[in-house]
């Protein structure tokens, strides 16, 4: 089969790869129909997250139909048509009874890696490095998905794959971000970021009761669709230079917004001199993130507010004021989404015609344009707001929007 | 070892509590003492079953070719370096087996004679099924020099320890162990394979599957808050994985 392969910091091939075998016996092999590059992505691209090894398969972000099913697996079919969520979970163990599903203890092959990192190991992600566990991922014409009673969500109508495939992460991303966020009726909240999750994320904050949410980004597409499809007041942090945390201030009464989800991560963009100290020490390995994003949003949140961080961190953090989240009395929430929770109501939204999440879609795009698009979509380059990837599609790039 | 059960209702003050008493974790000459924790969910007879079933035990602990039952208590050991296939023998011996408490054996020959492993099982005071703790005590013939490479080549023991347990509540709790080998992969080159073994990804994961054990022998799924199974009257031969890979890894560090 045809797969997309990490080879190294800033390379994406295509290589022809064996076809995945069923392994364990609650695994499926799964024939993709619709596959898409993640902000997460970004990091591995960027070297950012450590232990890649050149020939992992990327891609956490994938639906299609079930090919083959192993011998203990009673809930799926050959034939069903399924949403994959990106993290896999046992669905057995104290963390997953919790509903902490992307805390799952027993799906990390590599867990000693990660206790040696972080003290306890995460539950392991599909196609996201070796530290969460060595997954092949989904950006390939077929993928093993390990624990199949447990994760997949069927779909059982006719509805187009864009509309649902987004439940695989981004969509369940932004709706625990604005979860997160401890959301009051009629709160104002503040959304940095308007890539995918943030999108998400401001979308989500109204379906929890938000008053108002005002978003930051820099590029027009993406302050658009905020705006226009997720309802924001929107603000663009290069136009001419405004101090965010005024801006925020003045937007929220005097007293800062209620919740703030960081929905950047730790490749944010940034101007000022201590984003410019962050890019020096990450390029030497002083630091391994960019908290830029961070700061702004520990200054600007109001007293006692909450922070909500969606977008990823991988290691340590230079410069943060945590003596101002001490003296607010911030509350912080954070991590990789509990997937497996979210899919059942968040695909009922969708039914109900509340939101139709293909509405950020850019581009559809066949297997051979990924390696480039991969570059387009880092630089944030012709107006990309979301890339869908038909595996089976040799090559064409179709852009949706104007 | 839990100090205090689990209490619900008005807490009064003084009110006793415990002080903490280190598990062994130490290294002096050829001894390796180490020791692993989990909370498992399963009652602790599940577990004592699970753990002393003979024909699982290559399933779950690593480097484990195969064990006979030798005699009333008995066991004969092969074992093998999943890295260099170097085999080693040996054969062990069952000290205590109380169900749903203690297990304690002993390697009677080979290098590592006179290691013995300690399973002690105690039910979670707040219902999470059973605080599983191993303690293994080995001799390693090299000592800590041997100990040293084998953590930059293989595994060190102590972290066999864990990963002996931690496979042993991922096959009990989920039915499987989870691994990645055999999955397709694009041209890893020098750099990858470098990093496979860096990262330990050269140690075969055991192949345990509910599969391939008698459902009598598994737990059922979602017992968290589930009463007790029946309790197994006749108790298996245990092992001395533990000890074994220990052993093989030690004796055999550097030639990966
Ligand atoms: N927690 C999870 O489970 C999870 C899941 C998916 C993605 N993520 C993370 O969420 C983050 C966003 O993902 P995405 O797909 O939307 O990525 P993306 O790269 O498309 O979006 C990031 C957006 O942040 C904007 N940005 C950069 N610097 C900024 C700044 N200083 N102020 C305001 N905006 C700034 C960029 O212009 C861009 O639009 C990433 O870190 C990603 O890894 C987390
Ligand atoms: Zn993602
Ligand atoms: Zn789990």
């Amino acid at each position: 089969m045809k797969a997309i392969c990490w080879m190294g910091t800033g390379k994406v091939e295509v290589h022809t790869v064996d076809d995945p075998q069923i392994i364990n016996p609650s695994d499926a092999i799964i024939r993709v129909t619709r596959t898409a590059i993640c902000g997460s992505d970004l990091h591995l691209f960027d070297g950012y997250i450590p232990t890649m090894e050149s020939g992992d398969i990327l891609g956490h972000e994938f639906m299609g139909i079930v090919e083959e099913v192993g011998s203990s697996v009673t809930k799926l079919k050959r034939g069903d048509r399924v949403v994959i969520p990106f993290t896999i979970a046992c669905g057995n163990c104290f963390f997953c009874h919790k509903d902490l599903w992307s805390l799952c203890d027993n799906t990390n092959p590599n867990a000693r890696v990660c206790e040696s990192m972080y003290g306890y190991s995460g539950s392991a992600l599909f196609g996201y490095s070796h530290i969460y566990g060595g997954f092949a991922g989904g950006q390939a014409q077929y993928v093993r998905v390990p624990f199949a009673d447990v994760g997949p969500i069927k779909i059982e109508s006719d509805i187009d794959d864009e509309k649902v495939l987004f439940l695989s992460d981004i969509y369940p991303t932004g709706y625990q971000a604005a979860e997160n966020a401890n959301i009051q009726p009629g709160d104002t909240v503040a959304v940095f970021g308007c890539g995918p999750v943030g999108l998400f994320a401001i979308a989500s904050a109204y379906m929890l009761g938000a008053g108002r949410v005002i978003a930051i980004d820099r590029f027009p597409e993406r302050l658009a669709l905020a705006r226009d499809y997720c309802g924001a007041t929107v603000i663009d942090y290069t136009d001419g230079n405004p101090s965010i945390v005024e801006a925020l201030r003045d937007l929220s009464n005097g007293i800062g917004p209620d919740s703030i989800i960081d929905a950047v991560g730790m490749e944010a963009h940034g101007v000022d001199a201590a984003a410019i100290y962050d890019k020096i020490d990450q390029a030497l390995m002083m630091e391994t993130d960019r908290p830029t994003v961070l700061r702004q949003a520990i200054q600007a949140v109001r007293k006692g507010g909450t922070l909500s961080i969606p977008g990823v961190y991988g290691g340590d953090l230079d410069k943060l004021n945590f003596g101002a989240a001490f003296g607010k009395g911030l509350t912080m929430k954070m991590g990789q989404t509990n997937m497996h929770k979210y899919l059942k109501p968040l695909l009922d939204r969708v039914y109900a015609g509340q939101i139709d999440p293909s509405f950020l879609i850019s581009h559809r795009i066949g297997m051979e344009d990924v390696p480039q698009m991969y570059k387009t979509w880092r630089d944030k380059k012709d107006g990309v707001t979301k890339v869908v990837i038909d595996p089976f599609r040799e090559s064409g790039i179709e852009k949706l929007r104007a | 070892m839990a100090e205090s059960a689990f209490q619900t209702g008005e807490v009064r003050f003084p009110k006793t509590g415990g002080t903490w008493t280190p598990l062994p974790n130490d290294t002096s000459g050829n001894k390796v003492r180490s020791h692993a924790v989990q909370t498992i969910n399963a009652t602790p007879e599940q577990i004592f079953n699970v753990y002393s079933r003979i024909e699982l035990l290559p399933t779950w602990q690593e480097g484990v070719v195969s064990v006979e039952e030798t005699g009333a208590n008995t066991l004969h050991w092969k074992m093998e370096d999943p890295g260099t296939r170097a085999p080693v023998e040996f054969d062990s011996e069952i000290l205590e087996a109380e169900q749903g408490k203690r297990h304690v054996s002993r390697i009677t020959s080979g290098p590592s004679a006179g290691s013995t492993v300690i399973l002690s099982l105690e039910p979670h005071p707040a219902g999470r099924g059973t605080m599983a703790t191993m303690i293994t005590d080995a001799t390693v013939p090299g000592g800590w020099l041997t100990n040293a490479i084998t953590a930059v080549v293989s595994r060190r023991p102590q972290q066999i320890t864990t990963e002996n347990l931690r496979h042993l509540k991922e096959l009990i709790e989920s039915g499987e162990i989870p691994t990645v080998e055999g999955q397709p992969a694009g041209r890893r080159g020098i750099s990858g394979k470098l990093k496979q073994i860096l990262l330990g990804e050269n140690m075969p994961t055991p192949p345990g599957t509910r599969e391939n054990a008698r459902p009598e022998d598994m737990p059922t799924r979602n017992l968290l808050g589930s009463t007790p199974s029946k309790t197994l009257t006749t108790i298996g031969l245990i092992a001395l994985p533990i000890l074994v890979g220990t052993v093989i890894w030690a004796s055999v560090s550097g030639d990966d």
